[in-house]
């Protein structure tokens, strides 16, 4: 007995030192096994009915609950991209998000109703379906597949990364985020001196290695650089490659990550298919809840309160970051504040190198948030999946006291967040999990509950990648195996066909993101705001227009896209000058009156719907009867 | 049109409108109020409410809260409990996936 306690005390004193680690593993793996154990349920539920309606529609059956918390918008983003906005240009991005305060009645009471209905209607099970029936057209449900499976794609490939990425910063000693390191995705460390001896390595290089222990470099070419200039030319060819793969490190975890991540996302949407995805959404979605709130609550206690907190934050930046159009760190970083005492600074001036969010880019994203809300595909294959009405109620109950609770709260986080720690260059996208480690650094069992707010942007990356996987099997499996390929396909080749789709998109997804491709994530921006303003308009026509023909909804369709898409090429390739407005990226669009190109291609897509519709012969009274008078019931 | 328009394509079309509505109103008082408070102004006029820069508070704060409320009047108002259509007898039979 006696004998054990050296041992306990010991093991007690191990666990506290990286306990900031095993926290958020314990997590993440406890976030995995729930996210299994979600899909199993679901696939019970899910045999209930017939398999396509079950596996991809959750048999139309979704709650106030499920509908509320996943139908929106929300995605890894939120968690990562978002914050790490407020972090960078300030309080300015409460206006940016300002369009969410009537995301809960427009996600839902523009289209839900109808939509609804329409989908019991057409009996469609997936959007190109009901597009398909709706106008009795073959040729336009195969279009509308095409752009879902082309924006979803690419939308999901960066999810994978995300979620990757993710669980390589939870590993135990990934350095990542313990908050006084600066880890780069290629640093040497004295651990990897001594292994590069027994790679053999000469001494003589390893010794010249010795002054980059602890830098990190962002990009292998900027540490090839660092090591041509340390070493001899012969040195240099003969242990480059060693080198660079011992300093790899982290690269190996984000492999690891991405491994992990995968197989659990495509395993339990195997299992559960849609209500998998819904469920595993909703869970994440109240457990991020918890963990905002939480967070709020320290982050506020730590900064010493809100008032204090955007005072310190405007002291470690300048003025903009507390006004319009938003704080640019290149421009007004902490050696220029002092300027703004002594002269009276306006927060703007011509001047400004880069504008935020300049007037008409608030305008813009006023329409942004709202109807890509509206109108991507991903939240119209929810609508249609809903239970009824009442469900819709109080689905915009739920939405709007969840959202109150959500963006804030997040915003008031990273004002807190800047003011405790003042500075992370390249790392913004941290801010939220560093900010859980700080807020809890002194708490018992603090450990845990940072690994919890870790684990909700892993959650939510998940839950997005799986509701993509649905709507991008259920694409390939309905829209264009069962139509096309083999309309007499029975249940159980289409059972196999659901899981092959998902296994083989799965299997891409990884593939892609081993070594991820430098221009997809400009198609990724495009694709977001391009699928909304893709199926915008001929949702809304489907729904309310009579007068609306399948010429109309192709053109709506074609006009969106390519108008988003011609944009997003302008400004990327750069044939456009220079506009300094906007969130610094390197796939930047053009904004065509400085404004965004969503807003451009809703209307486009409007024009071209309307007009086409107007110039075609009016669509067959029968199947409009159908669609919209009452139903003859006896 | 006819008479025969489904109640839920009627309502629905006049929930639409009033939603687009509010959206409209509520881009414009934001918009327009982090505008007037927030853009072209010098920082020792900086004025904190509850934190938050004044702008923020009536621009985007304050109208969320609102907004709120709103939602949930127009849920109980506006929409309306109507019948969306029986679940398919199974259209699973219809394509052969029965089972």
């Amino acid at each position: 007995m006696t004998n054990l306690i050296p041992v306990l005390l010991a093991a007690a004193d191990t666990s506290k030192m990286p306990s900031v680690g095993y926290g958020a593993l314990i997590a993440l793996v406890g976030f995995i096994f729930a996210s299994l154990w979600i899909g199993a349920l679901a696939n019970r539920k899910t045999r209930e009915g017939s398999f396509m309606t079950g596996f991809f529609l959750g048999n139309r059956g979704l709650g106030a609950w499920a509908l509320a918390l996943t139908a929106t918008v929300q995605s890894g983003g939120t968690f990562m991209g978002f914050p790490s906005l407020v972090y960078t240009h300030g309080w300015i991005v409460a206006l940016w998000i300002g369009g969410y305060i009537v995301v809960p009645i427009t996600g839902f009471g523009i289209l839900g109703k109808r939509l609804a209905q329409l989908s019991r209607r057409t009996e469609a099970i997936t959007v190109p379906d009901l597009f398909r029936t709706r106008f009795g057209s073959p040729a336009l449900g195969l279009v509308a597949s095409l752009f879902i499976l082309l924006y979803l794609s690419f939308m999901m490939f960066a999810q994978f990364k995300a979620g990757a990425i993710v669980m390589k910063t939870a590993w135990p000693g990934s350095g990542v985020l313990s908050v006084n390191e600066d880890q780069k995705p290629f640093a040497l460390s004295e651990k990897d001196l001594v292994a590069l001896s027994d790679d053999q390595v000469s001494a003589a290089v390893v010794e010249k290695l010795a002054p980059l222990v602890g830098h990190g470099f962002s990009t292998e070419r900027e540490m090839t650089a660092q090591l041509k200039s340390l070493l001899s030319a012969d040195e240099y060819t003969e242990s480059k490659d060693r080198i660079v793969k011992r300093s790899k490190q982290l690269d190996r975890l984000y492999l690891y990550g991405l491994a992990i991540f995968s197989l659990t996302v495509v395993a339990y949407t195997l299992m559960g298919g849609f209500l998998a995805a819904v469920w595993t959404d909703m869970f994440q979605s109240v457990l991020m809840f918890f963990g905002v709130m939480v967070l709020l609550f320290a982050s506020l206690h730590q900064a010493g309160g809100l008032d204090n907190a955007t005072r310190t934050a405007l002291k470690n930046t300048g003025p903009g970051y507390v006004y319009g159009p938003g704080y640019d760190d290149r421009f007004e970083g902490p050696k220029a504040a002092p300027n703004a005492k002594t002269a009276p600074r306006m927060a703007y001036d011509a001047a400004v190198p880069r504008e935020f969010l300049p007037l008409s880019l608030a305008l813009s994203f006023f329409c942004v948030w709202v109807w890509s809300g509206v109108g991507s595909p991903a939240s119209l294959v929810r609508l249609m999946a809903s239970q009824n009405t009442q469900v819709i109620r109080r689905s915009i109950y739920l939405l709007s006291v969840y959202n109150l609770g959500i963006y804030l709260p997040l915003i008031v986080i990273c004002i807190c967040g800047r003011a405790l720690i003042p500075e992370l260059p390249g790392q913004t996208d941290e801010i939220v999990p560093r900010m859980a480690l700080l807020a809890t650094a002194d708490w018992p069992g603090g450990s845990l509950i940072a690994g919890m707010i870790l684990a909700a942007p892993f959650g939510a990356v998940m839950s997005t990648v799986s509701s993509y996987l649905v709507v991008l099997s259920s694409g390939l499996v309905r829209d264009i195996y069962q139509r096309f390929i083999r309309p007499q396909a029975t249940p159980g080749e289409l059972r196999n066909a659901a899981y092959l789709s998902m296994i083989f998109v799965g299997a891409v997804a990884v593939a892609v993101n081993i070594s991820p491709v430098a221009y997809l994530q400009a198609f990724i921006v495009f694709s977001a705001t391009g699928s909304a303003a893709t199926f915008l308009i001929p949702a809304i026509m489907a729904c309310y227009w009579r007068r609306a023909t399948v010429a109309g909804a192709l053109a709506g369709m074609i006009g969106g896209a390519s108008t988003v898409l011609s944009l997003y090429l302008l400004g990327i390739l750069e044939k456009t000058p220079e506009q300094r407005i906007g969130q610094l990226t390197s796939f930047r669009p053009y904004y065509l009156c400085e404004v965004d190109p969503f807003v451009w291609g809703v209307l486009v897509s409007g024009l071209c719907s309307v007009l086409a519709s107007l110039l075609t012969t009016p669509p067959d009274q029968k199947l409009i009867s159908k669609m919209f008078d009452k139903e003859l019931t006896a | 049109m006819s008479d025969n328009t489904d109640p839920v394509v009627r309502t629905g079309r006049r929930e639409a409108l009033i939603v687009v509505g509010i959206w409209l109103m509520a881009a414009a008082w934001s918009v327009t109020t982090s505008y007037r408070l927030g853009y072209n102004r010098p920082v020792e006029e900086l004025k904190l409410i509850w934190g938050f820069p004044e702008w923020t508070f009536w621009g985007v704060a304050v109208p969320w809260v609102v907004c709120g409320v709103i939602s949930w009047i127009f849920g109980a108002l506006f929409v309306h409990d109507s019948h969306l259509g029986e679940e398919l007898p199974e259209e699973a039979d219809e394509l052969g996936l029965g089972g």
